[in-house]
């Protein structure tokens, strides 16, 4: 538990006078949403209903630090050969403003990845750069299972400010050195009260019963691996997937990416962009392809999260955000392949 | 009939079809895993038979994994879908001997968003949604409301013109009618209030709307009319579009799908659906629909003695450069 000595609590009202004194270091990021879709946009100076409506966005966080297409350098080709440019970046100071406690949990995971034997430095200058102020949720959807996955929604672990609803004001808590400058400099913050912590410690527990969907944890590598090879298992699992992007892309911990050259005469572009195993070109080589099926495909997905991610960096890489679950067009639950899985397991294991 | 009574007739026709060897699997609905939505359950085991459902909220076109299924198959169908078989038969990607068709008479499919956006709340914070004939009930918080019912239906079930399936073998319940001109009217607002803009003004629309486009494909593969073993964008020597998620491409992109797909596509809004990014793709697909049959008198999937539309030449078609 974080000392309470730490806590500070900043009224609602207060938030856009909060987020314009941020603005004046910072590019703040703040939920967004029109007619059309939830995600991560500019903050406009002015409006916070985001407060009143926000559960999570669409477009994970991910996407501020790994966009879906960015250009890594641009080219010139001359008689004395090629000339990179590196694209101007102004995205390394952004404060992402909400947070979910998942989310911020999933860049915990992506950094692994990219700082582990290369450190790309695409995403680490935004990252490194980037402040974190989570907003525990008061609100879970009915597909989320962050508490089965060592986290809640209300966990500060991964963010440098976390803030829990207790009413009229925020309960603020600076986790780290770059949280406790962002409060030292503000005078907004006031002094808790016992009163207000108690009310914290009630919603934290209040919001973590919310969480209804679970999933067993308990020595699911084990399982998923000794499921690995039953074909007709996985055909069963992956009968009614479409093959489509959406639970890779919406991911917020899933990082895999294409690259892709664009030539016009003697000059172009190098972008990198999202890419999916759940596409059968992503494995396609020049003779063969070892993911054909649609099944082999999809165990990858979930083998990946579950079984390869812990084999390297000893964590799960599935904060339960439950995206894959809401926004798929089949209604392929990943909970249930894991149930199936460790029932099969289980089956196996009495025989 | 009730929903009820023809899930149960489904449920004793596809236990028998299995039972009796006449197909291999059934492709029909069983309830999904969260409130309100259904999913596809395609299955060869009879004992998961009694968990196949019908009811307002049996959104997905099942017509879409026929093409890749071996064997022979009971698959359940709306109007709509019926329509996508039909074109797939017209195509010879599906034989007619292999598939045994479950009609459901549709009387539309309830659209959880226009819910949401109507009462104000999320899906999974709604307590009830009932159906009773034209009206709905929804409840959220213990609070009753009634809305007509076409308030929360499909775009494209508005204007449905087939919600019975022409092409079955075995019709679940009775025959349900076609759209009324209030509902077709309805169910075009969205296309004509696009219509009538300037043209400078609807293309700003349609660059902001692809600028949002993550290429998952979502709505390339939910779609049954889009067969092909290898997608056009999928060419990578050379590539015809970057699977860059640049809005130029995502319009290219979209809009060849659209071309490909002329003739073929039934208007059953899957891919409008599936958008996790919500796209209108069917302001774009139900254009094409109108205009293929304006121009050549032609639906997709009404006739299936019918040479397939892109495949079809007449002497009497607008076009004559060909002759």
């Amino acid at each position: 538990m974080k000392k309470v000595t730490d806590s500070k609590k900043i009224s609602k009202k207060n938030i856009a006078k909060l987020l314009d004194e941020w603005r004046q270091e910072f590019t703040v990021l703040v939920p967004w949403r029109d007619e059309t879709v939830a995600k991560w946009a500019r903050w406009d100076g002015k409006d916070t209903s985001f407060l009143d409506w926000y559960r999570n966005t669409v477009v994970p966080p991910k996407a501020i630090f790994f966009p879906p297409m960015e250009e890594m350098f641009s080219f010139q080709k001359d008689r004395e050969g090629y000339h990179l440019e590196l694209p101007a970046s102004d995205e390394s100071k952004q404060l992402i403003f909400g947070i979910r406690p998942c989310d911020a949990k999933a860049l915990a995971v992506l950094n692994m990845t990219f700082s582990d034997a290369y450190e790309d430095p695409y995403y680490l200058a935004k990252r490194n750069g980037g402040v974190l102020v989570g907003l525990g949720c008061t609100n879970p959807y009915d597909s989320c299972f962050c508490t089965s996955l060592d986290s809640s929604p209300t966990d500060s672990a991964n963010v440098d400010l976390m803030l829990t609803d207790i009413g009229d004001d925020f309960l603020v808590e600076a986790i780290t050195d770059k949280g406790k400058a962002l409060m030292a400099k503000t005078s907004l913050a006031e002094a808790v009260t016992r009163a207000d912590e108690a009310r914290a410690k009630d919603v934290k527990e209040t919001t973590y019963a919310k969480v209804t969907k679970k999933i067993d944890t308990e020595g699911i590598k084990e399982k998923l691996l000794s499921g690995f090879d039953n074909k007709d298992l996985w055909e069963k699992i992956a009968a009614k997937c479409i093959s489509c992007g959406i639970c890779t892309f919406l991911c917020p911990t899933c990082y895999c990416f294409d690259i892709n050259d664009e030539l016009v005469k003697n000059q172009g572009e190098r972008f990198r962009s999202w890419d999916s195993c759940a596409f059968p070109l992503y494995t396609k080589m020049p003779m063969e392809n070892p993911r054909v099926e649609k099944w082999r495909r999809l165990r990858q997905k979930v083998c990946h999260k579950y079984v390869f991610y812990p084999m390297n960096f000893d964590v799960i890489a599935c904060t339960g955000c439950g995206r894959c679950i809401r926004l798929c067009p089949v209604n392929w639950d990943i909970t249930q392949t894991l149930d199936n899985l460790s029932a099969e397991a289980q089956v196996k294991m009495e025989k | 009939m009730k929903d009820g009574g023809m899930q149960q007739k489904l449920r004793s026709e596809a236990k028998a079809l299995l039972e009796q060897g006449k197909v291999d699997y059934i492709i029909g609905f069983e309830a999904g895993s969260l409130k309100f939505t259904t999913t596809p359950l395609i299955t060869s085991d009879k004992d998961d038979i009694d968990r196949l459902v019908i009811n307002p909220f049996i959104v997905n076109n099942l017509s879409v994994y026929l093409s890749e299924l071996k064997g022979r198959a009971g698959i359940v169908v709306k109007g709509c879908d019926s329509r996508s078989i039909v074109s797939l038969l017209q195509d010879n990607k599906v034989a007619r001997e292999n598939v045994v068709i479950l009609g459901v008479p549709c009387s539309g499919i309830i659209d959880l968003g226009k819910v949401e956006k109507l009462v104000g709340k999320d899906r999974d914070e709604i307590d009830d949604i009932i159906q009773d004939r034209d009206r709905v009930v929804i409840t959220v918080d213990e609070n009753r409301r009634e809305f007509p019912i076409r308030e929360v239906l499909f775009d494209n079930c508005l204007g449905c013109e087939l919600p019975t399936p022409q092409e079955y073998d075995i019709l679940l319940g009775e025959l349900t009618s076609a759209a009324s001109d209030e509902d077709k009217i309805a169910s075009q607002k969205k296309i004509n209030s696009l219509k009538n803009i300037p043209p400078e003004q609807r293309w700003e629309f349609w660059r902001s709307e692809f600028d949002r486009c993550i290429r998952c494909y979502a709505c390339r593969n939910i779609c049954p009319a889009c067969f092909c073993d290898r997608c056009f964008v999928e060419e990578t020597e050379p590539p015809w579009v970057l699977p860059v998620p640049r809005w130029q491409d995502n319009l290219v992109f979209q809009v060849i799908r659209n071309m490909h797909v002329a003739g073929r596509c039934t208007d059953c809004g899957e891919c409008e659906r599936a958008c996790p990014v919500n796209i209108p793709l069917r302001s774009l697909t139900r254009e094409m629909y109108d205009m293929v049959d304006e121009l050549f008198h032609y639906k997709a999937g009404m006739d299936k003695e019918a040479s397939s539309f892109l495949a079809a030449y007449e002497a009497t078609d607008v076009e004559d450069f060909i002759r």
